[in-house]
């Protein structure tokens, strides 16, 4: 291996057949670590088939590629690689780090597509946020009140949905369990809107609270648009509508 | 030319309304069967142009953009099932190449999981952080170059490290070529493609053992679907 004594403003090799390094001007000395007197030892792994096909394809014609390169700064550079073989059957390599400026405007765009990104993310935190304050906000639209030993009263405030009566059911039944009512009371005065879905989720902790008690549930303060609904459930045998408050409190309250 | 071929050539383009129009052709009918047998060979196919010294690196980022954009419209709006579990995806720092990271995520998502996606190079301390406050089940990891290896170790070392135990799966383009059991630890998951990682989310449901490559796993139900 020798060095070149031209003055050239690239680096620059002259390669063998094999692959081995016969020449190497300064820069090529200053870029890449020759140790190895090889090409091979040069090149990225992925690069090299590539290097190899496109070598053994060409001829006395220059071609141009671009390679993966090892340097002594930075183990993965892109380069534009100048190859042409002499009838001495060797190879002259010119190699051209890739601009600069490409690198720029596809750091940019980077950066453009992690902005997307992260965009989603916030969109998807605040999301979160949300749904807890709304479950939060249904757990409070049901609270359990013990009104004696006896009666316990569970006031439903806004509109009945599967997503509010699956949040109160819980707590609602442990409550329940661990006293020793006579009555439970369903206080519906402050229900608005009533979807068909919650509906049902209803009926089933009415039923439940009943099955596991054995105790007449009550329900009070119902509306003619909730009465509607409820009709068409036939719960005549184990629920009891429409007492007010005030009859209820006296009957549990004064004996 | 074929499909694949075609679907390269609008992604190399960088006409991504051609190139949907190219995937709406396609007779597959599963997303899953979309990413695994024709968006995942058109950009190894755009790999082997370039290794053909028939386009630049430059080309491929635009490629790679249109397909980014692709990804997300056939991942959009799919619809929030109740969640299957927590999973995080994550490129290790410096990997560039999270195309297929993002595949992933879209097939756990199509599964019903709740999913974090960080796309390209997360360093590891800030993986850690996530995977500390978010507790997923699930963390997978994308290595595409061979000189970022070394890194491997660290990190799956650090997610084992961690209280709740995720499950720790790998993939990625090395995942396929070499055996990566001495980059990992012995926990580690590798799968080496969609229907293996999909056969792995099927066994997951059903609460299965499950290691990866080291036994032979049945070709996946799941494309026909
Ligand atoms: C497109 C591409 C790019 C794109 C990036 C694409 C992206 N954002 O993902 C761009 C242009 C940015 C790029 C940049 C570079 N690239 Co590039 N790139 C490719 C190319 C052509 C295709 C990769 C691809 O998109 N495949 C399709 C995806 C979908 O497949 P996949 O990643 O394997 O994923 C599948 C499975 O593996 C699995 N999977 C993936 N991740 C995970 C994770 C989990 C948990 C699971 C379960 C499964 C799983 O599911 C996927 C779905 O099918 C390959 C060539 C090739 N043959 O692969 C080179 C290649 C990978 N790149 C290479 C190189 C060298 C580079 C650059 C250094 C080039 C440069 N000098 O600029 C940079 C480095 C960037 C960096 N630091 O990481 C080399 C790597 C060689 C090596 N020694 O390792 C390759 C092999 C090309 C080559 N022959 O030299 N690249």
């Amino acid at each position: 291996m020798e060095r070149l004594n031209l003055s050239l403003p690239l680096p620059c090799l002259k390669v063998n057949r094999d692959g081995r390094i016969v020449s190497y001007s300064a820069l090529a000395e200053d870029h890449f670590d020759l140790s190895k007197a090889h090409i091979r030892s040069l090149v990225d792994e992925g690069s090299i088939s590539k290097l190899g096909r496109i070598s053994s394809e060409s001829g006395p014609v220059p071609v141009k590629m671009e390679l993966n390169m090892k340097t002594k700064k930075n183990p993965l550079v892109l380069f534009d690689v100048y190859l042409q073989w002499d009838t001495e059957n060797r190879a002259t390599m010119m190699f051209v780090q890739k601009d600069r400026s490409n690198e720029e405007l596809i750091e940019k765009l980077a950066s453009i597509q992690i902005r997307l990104a992260s965009t989603d993310f916030e969109l998807l935190e605040k999301k979160d946020e949300l749904e807890q304050v709304l479950r939060r906000m249904d757990e409070l639209s049901g609270p359990f009140i013990p009104l004696s030993d006896t009666l316990c009263m569970i006031p439903l405030f806004g509109d009945i949905t599967a997503d509010k009566i699956n949040a109160i059911s819980d707590s609602c039944l442990q409550s329940v369990f661990r006293g020793n009512y006579e009555a439970i009371l369903f206080d519906l005065t402050a229900v608005g809107e009533v979807h068909a879905d919650g509906i049902d989720k209803f009926i089933m902790l009415v039923k439940t609270l009943n099955f596991m008690t054995g105790n007449v549930i009550k329900l009070i303060g119902i509306k003619p648009n909730l009465a509607k609904e409820l009709n068409h459930h036939h719960l005549d045998h184990w629920v009891q509508f429409n007492h007010s408050l005030k009859e209820e409190l006296s009957t549990y309250l004064h004996h | 030319m074929t499909h694949i071929e075609m679907l390269a050539s609008c992604l190399l383009e960088g006409d991504p309304d051609k190139a949907w129009a190219c995937i709406e052709k396609y007779s597959g009918s599963s997303k899953p069967d979309v990413y695994h047998n024709l968006m995942t060979p058109a950009m190894r196919h755009i790999g082997h142009l370039w290794e053909s010294n028939e386009i630049t690196v430059a080309d491929e980022h635009l490629a790679t953009a249109t397909c980014d954009f692709i990804l997300s419209k056939l991942s959009f709006g799919s619809e929030k099932k109740p969640s299957a579990g927590r999973a995080m995806f994550l490129c290790l720092d410096g990997e560039q190449h999270y195309l297929g990271l993002k595949m992933v995520d879209s097939l756990f998502r199509e599964h019903g999981w709740d999913t974090r996606y960080f796309g390209p190079s997360l360093p590891l301390e800030y993986a850690v952080q996530t995977a500390e406050a978010w507790k997923p089940d699930v963390i997978g990891l994308s290595v595409s170059m061979v000189y970022h290896l070394p890194q491997l170790r660290e990190y799956a070392e650090a997610f084992s490290r961690l209280p709740e135990k995720p499950a720790v799966l790998l993939g990625g383009r090395l995942a396929d070529l070499y055996d990566l059991r001495p980059y990992c630890t012995g926990d580690t998951v590798i799968l080496r493609d969609l229907p293996e990682t999909e056969t792995w989310i099927r066994h997951h449901v059903m609460g299965g053992q499950q290691s990866g490559t080291t036994e032979p796993i049945p070709s996946s139900p799941v494309f026909e679907s």
